[in-house]
């Protein structure tokens, strides 16, 4: 097992072996022990032109099985943000829960007031930290992404089980960070780039990203949610993963059925 | 009140001969003087109204509510001593949200009403303490429509079509009763409130005052939007909000227009009844 | 207790070797180690303190517009390096600390008074540090420009120059040649008069800030992107000051200096 987030849920051990963690063995008693069980994968989300998009796929892994395939892992929060969770899918109910209580304690004042996306982030942000202080994390990779209803500035940002946060133009959570990312980053290179970014373009890249995603990324499913938040609000939708291709596989040892 | 000075209405947990809980009774006086409070459950939604007399011209228009919104689908309106309402209304938020973290969902109104009926009543058990000075009127929706439960300091508390409470509970509950309120609508609702409010005020003691009316709705056309934002999250679709105040506007001018208009006409009536006297 | 924990450095690619029939054990760590250089250096009355802002885990760059340099309030930085969750929640605390001490006493804490604190912050948590070295500046009393560096637990001194992070072995040499002109001599004297270190104008380090952090760009793989540079200068003489709303406001936000900062490219790859 690998504590970064790409790792969850892989290498099998049937055909890597188990990870060697013997060099790390100290004399001291281990208090805590903790590992993902039913994992989501990436998200993704864009910067674009008065706006951001966040994706993420279906599934809820068992290890190496798709145990779930019907899992809604964005979680509009509040009308202004979106909440993507990569990681134990158990963790992050619990977090949709302390959001949940959060929203409600915000209604209790009725007055105008609203948390918008830095308000959200910096929330998750404070209960992973803090979990992580306490040795028992709340295991997962999260985006979260918004829009201001008044001067449309979109906002995305990252915090995973370490509470380690960061912000850019685009973003991606486990096994996005190294395929999405790059196809990401030729886009949307900087923040003046999301500036001239449309919408539909944002979307397509989403599409795009999300289509490699599901070639190369064993635990991603075909089917996905997206949403878009912009100073009118979100919106979302599911899609699904269509035009493929499996051709190559012919000519990858190993990849399809083959008789060599 | 015979037995007052016997000893008997000390203390909380001592009953009085004649099988009375003096405190409780105390604390029912105590609501007795507060602001007139109505609730009407109507066809698709419910209804809180209260007369929120104005003591200060230096106070904010709008301020010092008293409904408060304890879950996304439920609202609570107090009379009685402010203090206590706000701890009832503490109390009552942490019931809806222990319910949504033990079972994932909305809290029932009746689930709600019963565990605060037996929370006001735990005050009148024990000497440490004494019952609430409050009557809270609770409403909310749920899977099975629009409810309505009114707690009184006793702790009893029954479910109702309509609920008054305070100082006005007279007036107000034999206009109530006029209502065909498994038919009324909100926004038929909302005009009906209103001018019970200005029935139930009285003009000789106290003048100015303001009206302070929320609903629980589910027309997403009014819906608060910080609340609709919940799609996803443990909610049930109804919606605990002030009444829009452009509506809230009208109905109270035309409340105005119709207990004034009813007044002169109780003139006029008077006034011929006079002519007739005299000739 | 820190060495317990895996830092992701020291993370192996998974062994093909079978291992099955031996129990799986595995160490949650809570530490992380996300690359970037910073880098202070105090003069006779300036201090400038600058970093990277490229953020990495592993081979990875998170972001390249991350800043380490942190303005905890009273005219005082605080740059981290490190493992970045543990460094900002450090920035949040010691600036938390400095407004509190402004408002208790009603006055701008002073440079080394904000050192010792922030080396009893370090301390109290001993036995699960904040896995980031930080290093503090500012003007002390009498104007002069001061750069505390800490280890991870609080040990610390007030030194000339110092850089600290994942390039700091390359920078350091630099500097010792370049601000402590080690191994300079005077020219004519045949290599018998060593250079004197002295006080350099803020232009000419501001330079070699710059260069240090282009060269170390070149050779190491978490150092990159964008250069943000914080300088701590004594405010001009309030006569100077036309301004009275300026008068006013570093009254209230400044202590002993006043900060810019400079932001400027890196290199990306």
């Amino acid at each position: 097992m690998n504590q970064f987030p790409h790792g969850w849920g892989r290498p099998r051990d049937d055909v890597y072996g188990a990870y060697d963690s013997s060099y790390l063995n100290s004399t001291e008693p281990v208090s805590h022990t903790q590992r993902p069980i039913v994992t989501g994968t990436s998200v993704l989300g864009v910067k674009f032109n008065g706006g951001v998009i966040i994706a993420a796929d279906n599934i809820a892994s068992y290890g190496s099985l798709a145990r779930y395939d019907n899992v809604e892992r964005l979680l509009q929060v509040g009308t202004h943000t979106v909440v993507g969770a990569g990681g134990d899918i158990s963790d992050m109910q619990y977090l949709h829960l302390l959001l949940d209580n959060l929203l409600i304690k915000e209604q209790y004042p009725a007055d105008d007031h609203a948390l918008l996306a830095p308000q959200v982030h910096t929330y998750i942000s404070r209960v992973l930290y803090q979990r992580r202080n306490k040795f028992d994390p709340l295991w997962n990779s999260i985006l979260t992404a918004g829009a201001d209803p008044k001067t449309s500035e979109p906002f995305l940002s990252y915090v995973d089980l370490r509470g380690t946060t960061y912000t850019a133009p685009a973003l991606a959570t486990g096994y996005g960070a190294h395929l999405a990312v790059p196809i990401l980053r030729r886009h949307v290179p900087d923040e003046e780039a999301c500036a001239s970014l449309s919408q539909e373009d944002a979307e397509k890249l989403v599409e795009e990203c999300m289509k490699v995603l599901w070639y190369r990324d064993a635990r991603s499913g075909v089917k996905y949610s997206w949403a878009v938040v912009t100073k009118d609000g979100v919106t979302t939708g599911n899609n699904k993963i269509e035009n493929q291709s499996w051709k190559f596989a012919e000519m990858i040892k190993g990849y399809g059925a083959q008789n060599v | 009140m015979t037995s007052i000075g016997t000893g008997y209405d000390l203390s909380n947990s001592v009953f009085s001969p004649d099988g009375r809980n003096f405190q409780v009774e105390y604390a029912q006086k105590a609501v007795e003087n507060g602001p007139t409070t109505i609730g009407l459950r109507c066809k698709d939604g419910v209804i809180l109204a209260c007369e929120k007399l104005i003591t200060s011209k230096l106070l904010v228009p709008g301020s010092n509510k008293r409904i408060s919104t304890v879950d996304r689908h439920i609202g609570i309106a107090t009379s009685g001593l402010i203090p206590d309402g706000k701890h009832f209304i503490n109390r009552a938020r942490d019931e809806a949200i222990s319910w949504r973290r033990n079972f994932k969902d909305s809290v029932p109104i009746a689930s709600l009403a019963d565990r605060m009926g037996s929370y006001a009543q735990a005050y009148t058990l024990y000497s440490s303490v004494r019952p609430f000075g409050v009557t809270a009127i609770v409403a909310g929706a749920d899977n099975d429509g629009p409810g309505l439960y009114m707690i009184e300091p006793s702790g009893l508390y029954w479910g109702y079509f309509g609920a008054a409470t305070g100082k006005g509970r007279q007036a107000a509950k034999s206009e109530i009763e006029k209502l065909n309120l498994s038919e009324l609508t909100l926004l038929q609702g909302i005009k009906e409130a209103a001018r019970i409010i200005y029935v139930a005020h009285d003009d000789n003691k106290d003048k100015e005052f303001e009206i302070e009316m929320t609903w629980v709705t589910k027309d997403a056309k009014t819906a608060n939007a910080a609340v609709t934002g919940s799609r996803g999250m443990i909610w049930n679709g109804w919606v605990h909000e002030e009444v829009p105040k452009e509506l809230l506007e009208e109905a109270a001018r035309e409340a105005k227009k119709a207990v004034e208009e009813e007044d002169e006409e109780d003139d006029d009536a008077k006034g011929e009844e006079k002519m007739d006297e005299d000739l | 207790m820190a060495s317990q924990y895996m830092l992701p450095h020291v993370q192996q690619p998974p062994s093909f070797h079978s291992t099955a029939s031996q129990p799986r054990q595995h160490q949650w760590s809570p530490y992380t180690e996300n690359g970037g250089v910073i880098l202070g250096i105090a003069g006779k009355d300036y201090v400038i303190i600058a970093g990277d802002t490229r953020s990495s885990e592993g081979y990875s760059i998170n972001t390249r517009t991350a800043r380490k340099i942190f303005d905890v309030g009273s005219g005082i930085v605080l740059g981290v390096v490190g493992m970045s969750a543990d460094g900002e929640e450090l920035a949040r605390k010691v600036a938390r600390r400095i407004d509190d001490y402004k408002r208790n006493h009603d006055k701008h804490i002073t440079v080394n008074a904000a050192a010792v604190m922030l080396s009893r912050i370090l301390y109290a948590k001993r036995f699960f540090p904040y896995y980031c070295q930080p290093l503090l500046g500012g003007l002390d009393e009498d104007g002069v420009g001061a750069i505390y560096t800490y280890d991870y637990v609080g040990s610390f001194e007030r030194e000339a120059s110092r850089a600290f992070g994942a390039a700091a072995s390359l920078i350091t040499p630099f500097l010792d040649n370049q601000i402590n002109l080690k191994n300079q001599f005077v020219p004519g004297t045949n290599g018998d008069e060593p250079r004197k270190p002295g006080d350099l104008p803020m232009d000419r380090v501001e330079k070699i800030v710059k260069d240090a952090f282009t060269s170390a760009v070149e050779r190491h793989i978490e150092v990159g992107d964008g250069l943000q540079l914080v300088r701590v200068t004594r405010p001009p003489p309030r006569e100077a000051m036309e301004d009275e709303e300026e008068v006013d406001e570093r009254e209230k936000t400044a202590g002993g200096g006043v900060l810019t900062e400079v932001m400027s490219e890196l290199k990306k790859d």
